[in-house]
């Protein structure tokens, strides 16, 4: 796997342009949200930012900087979102979320990361391969008893561990979408955990234990398309997968086969919905969620990468998917933020922020919800269960008026 | 080395626990070089965020009653922002972020230093007025293009520098006091920068701007144009593959168009500038730089280099003229574009290859928001800006061409990229002044590579006193001021005394 060594080209060619902090030039809308990393802004300071942990980084790698509890508070502060990558690398050939990643496995081979709550999840995934702590026994118990699920199609649903165990209705409205679109599917029995925190929280080794065995289960049962309903699972797969084994499965989320179950007419909208709402690009789905392609090699004078890389930018992320299929939906209304797609603001759910730093996390939500309800959106509907969470949470605990929905949500209802 | 205890609380209680900090992961990312750095900077020894007027003076006051030196930034994309000092603390003004105004009808904004160009521009568009955006970024600090530092930019044909459209400002002194410079300092409002009220207008800003050397710019007014442009910048794609829809760019169908012409010489890009400036016509004209423009039209270090190795840029672009009308009618276009046409037909000119004008077309975003140079950095990083002056359209010509005179030896020996012309000249007032700059890329890989820029400064450098041009930037402070300060009235000598008298105990800046 990449080690932090590997991005030191990244670490020594920042200029401190502030790319990284502020959405990309032709997205800028006005005044208003127009920053893009969510701790630059709630605490200003340059460390706080992919400018700051890549300076950090190199700092540690070189011996400059020593560790402290502060400096790991600093580094498990960023949600992982992965902005300040995508708006470097629209105008470099950097790799700043790759540093981020790096430096927080870094700190947990030196012993002084993760965050004791994110240490929770390696403890809980090696006693019941979730999460949660939840029995394994129990990650299918949302499957419907009268639902016939097919056994040997090489096509399957991964559920995946915050769907299985705290919200079974994304589940069970992505298998009741399956089915009206008559797709043969089966549901992964032996599913573990994706590794999703695991690998975004530094502890790479659990992550990596979890990525080989879904592999081999999928391996085993013949899957040649994997589907998910959560964007850190689909962006895992993507994103983390790939950097373990050779991946020959065709991974989608549920809104790119609705997408295309609509466009072959599979699928029809039967249903009015009148509401206006707002897509909330979760990280893992849209700008993170291309394919990680391996490289190695050397980059020469002048920058040249030899052989020539295949960059992740952001530029073929899920963003049209969703926004097809709510449009499809007779009768909503939906309204762009001003940050959207590979400039979408991250809702403060993502690397495991909630639990190391709730009151972080809600801010970041806050600012995110105030953006959904400068539309005039009556919802923000989203794809992933980790901005329900968390937006949901805020949602409750700031009182707000705004709804949020999964977008399978709407479908259903919709069908 | 650290800010003294009490000291240090002193500062934390004018701004608050939150807003100051020491801690060595935070100076890290203040402390970073940047890539083309000559040396390395020297870490501060903390952090401050005020977030007002008031905050800035008292921080500053204490500096000056305990010596220690005190760095303004706020993007800190420049070498201005580091300290060469043990001893300084950083002032981030990143908290002081807010638009105060913009005035439609006397054609003014008041702007804290936080505000990014891409903020101000954007809000600005949709009013239909602009302002002169410098090359620095979308996410840099528009009062500081204004207030502190150089300020050239691509549209300044049709109106002018950075230095020109500061108005009204309010200015924390090197020893705390506050300032209110132009009808501010009278109480009749930001309108003006000279009467009524103190005109010191040369002295803030003057052409390059102190770089933080002269106290903290806190608030100032700029002046604002008329824009022929569209609201919001129309473009598709995703990053980093934007195409600007350029039929979507003119306020009015039609009224926006773009160009680019090759000549045979040198002589002719200038003589067909000078016609049409004399013509009046076109938003934006300039000699840009082509190298630099095949970094905006590709995506990558290799898409560049495939473009490069064809030759097409050097072919077609080393010595061209880009010209951009926006007008009010689409008659007023027809009319431009006429004379356009006559003046190119006169001087020499024809189009360039089709298929690169199409592709830098689809780019033209950095006409908008101008972030070319944080592309810049796309070629490994080792690069430099120089010579960055102004004088007359006549006299920039003639200086450019003698950069090969010191730059062929650079290019032989490998240590530069072969692009001399990799310069642009920029007028400004429809003619009456132009800007040169120059950027050189070298590879950060080669030995000793951080001395590169300055030993092509140094060249640079005494090319233009041999000959007795001004085109080199003057610096505010510093080593090379006595070199140029007779080529440029002395101006060394009242730098230096104004340095003294305004900051006397020598603690702003690096």
């Amino acid at each position: 796997m990449d080690t932090l060594e590997d991005y030191k080209y990244t670490m020594e060619l920042c200029n401190r342009c502030g790319q990284c902090k502020w959405v990309l030039g032709p997205k800028f809308k006005g005044y208003k949200y127009a920053e893009i990393c969510p701790i630059y802004m709630r605490y200003g300071y340059n460390a706080y930012s992919g400018q700051g942990l890549i300076n950090i980084a190199q700092e540690l790698l070189e011996g400059k900087l020593t560790y402290e509890d502060g400096l790991i508070q600093l580094i498990y502060s960023c949600t992982t979102c992965g902005a300040c990558d995508i708006n470097c690398k629209s105008i470099r050939d950097m790799e700043v979320l790759d540093t981020i990643l790096a430096l927080r496995a870094k700190c947990v081979e030196d012993g002084w990361g993760p965050m004791p709550k994110h240490k929770d999840y390696a403890q809980l995934v090696s006693e019941s391969h979730n999460i949660y702590g939840k029995p394994h026994g129990n990650r299918l118990q949302w499957v419907p008893k009268d639902i016939q699920l097919s056994e040997d199609s090489d096509t399957a649903y991964f559920t995946g561990c915050t769907t299985a165990y705290l919200f079974p209705d994304i589940a069970l409205n992505t298998i009741k979408i399956l089915k009206a679109a008559d797709i043969d599917f089966k549901v992964l029995t032996d599913e573990y955990c994706c590794g999703a925190l695991l690998w975004r929280t530094g502890q790479r080794e659990v992550a990596k234990k979890l990525a080989e065995h879904n592999l081999e289960v999928l391996r085993v049962q013949g899957i040649r398309t994997l589907i998910t309903s959560c964007a850190y699972c689909y962006g895992t797969f993507k994103g983390f997968y790939p950097r373990i084994a050779k991946v020959d499965f065709k991974v989608l989320h549920i809104s790119e086969v609705v997408q295309k179950m609509l466009k072959e007419e599979k699928l029809k909208f039967n249903k009015s919905i009148k509401m206006k709402v707002t897509y909330h690009d979760p990280c893992l789905l849209g700008r993170l969620s291309e394919e990680y392609i391996p490289w190695t090699g050397k980059i020469k004078a002048f920058g040249y990468h030899d052989p020539p890389k295949k960059w992740r930018r952001g530029t073929y992320g899920v963003y049209d998917a969703p926004r097809e299929v709510l449009r499809a939906i007779p009768d909503i209304q939906l309204i762009e933020m001003p940050r959207n797609e590979e400039n979408s603001f991250c809702c403060g759910g993502g690397g495991g922020v909630p639990d190391a730093f709730p009151d972080l996390a809600l801010w970041i939500a806050r600012e995110r919800l105030d953006e959904a309800k400068s539309t005039g959106a009556e919802a923000i509907v989203s794809c992933c269960p980790f901005c329900k969470l968390n937006l949901e949470r805020a949602i409750k605990i700031l009182n707000e008026e705004i709804r949020y929905y999964d977008l399978t949500d709407l479908i259903i209802r919709a069908l | 080395m650290g800010l003294p205890k009490n000291v240090y609380k002193m500062f934390e209680d004018i701004v608050g626990p939150e807003y100051i900090s020491d801690r060595e992961y935070i100076l890290a990312a203040y402390r970073h070089p940047l890539p083309n750095m000559p040396q390395k900077p020297v870490s501060p020894e903390a952090i401050v965020l005020p977030g007002n007027t008031e905050e800035v003076q008292k921080i500053v006051q204490l500096c000056n009653k305990y010596k220690i030196k005190y760095i303004p930034i706020v993007s800190g994309a420049w070498f201005d922002a580091y300290p060469t000092q043990p001893g300084t603390i950083i002032l981030d003004l990143k908290r002081m972020n807010k638009i105060l105004e913009i005035n439609e009808e006397d054609c003014y904004a008041v702007i804290e230093p936080g505000v990014r160009h891409g903020q101000l521009k954007t809000e600005l568009m949709k009013r239909g007025l602009s302002y002169p955006v410098v090359c620095a970024g979308p996410a840099c600090s528009v009062l500081t293009s204004f207030a502190c530092f150089s300020g050239d930019h691509m549209m300044q044909w049709s109106s002018s520098r950075t230095n020109r459209y500061l108005l009204g400002a309010e200015w924390v002194l090197p020893t705390g006091e506050v300032l209110k410079v132009g009808s501010l300092g009278y109480g009749a409002g930001w309108f003006c920068p000279d009467g009524p009220g103190p005109s010191l207008r040369g002295l803030l800003k003057g052409y390059v701007g102190w770089g933080g050397r002269l106290g903290v710019v806190t608030k100032v007014a700029i002046g604002l144009d008329a824009w022929k442009c569209a609201e919001e910048i129309p473009f598709e794609g995703r990053s980093p593959s934007y195409r600007v829809r350029i039929q979507d760019c003119a306020r009015i169908p039609g009224c926006f168009k773009t160009f680019i012409f090759k000549f045979p010489s040198l002589d002719n890009v200038r003589d067909a500038i000078i016609e049409i400036g004399k013509a009046e016509i076109g938003f934006a004209v300039l000699k840009f730089f082509y190298a630099t423009a095949g970094l905006l039209m590709t995506e990558s270090a290799n898409e560049f280099w495939e473009l490069w190795n064809s030759c097409l840029l050097q072919k077609e672009m080393a010595l061209a003229l880009w010209i951009y009308l926006a007008t009010w009618s689409p008659e007023e276009m027809s009319y431009e574009e006429r004379v356009l046409m006559d003046i190119i037909k006169e001087t020499g000119g024809e189009p360039i290859d089709e298929s690169l004008r199409l592709k830098w077309q689809e780019s033209v975003d950095f006409f908008f928001l101008n972030s070319f140079v944080q592309r810049t950095a796309r070629l490994g990083g080792g690069w430099m800006p120089l010579m960055l002056s102004a004088d007359s359209v006549f006299h920039m010509f003639e200086a450019a061409k003698k950069i090969p005179e010191f730059l062929n030896d650079f290019i032989a020996k490998g240590l530069i990229l072969k692009a001399p012309d990799n310069f642009q000249i920029v007028p400004m007032e429809y003619g009456h002044l132009a800007h040169i700059e120059l950027i050189i890329f070298y590879d950060r890989n080669l030995p000793e590579s951080q001395k590169i820029p300055i030993y092509v400064i140094n060249k640079s450098l005494e090319t233009q006193i041999k000959y007795g041009y001004h085109t080199h930037m003057p610096p505010g402070t510093g080593p090379g001021i006595e070199k140029l300060g007779s080529l440029y009235s002395n101006y060394h000598i009242w730098v230096t005394k104004i340095k003294k008298a305004f900051d006397p105990n020598e603690v702003s800046g690096l």
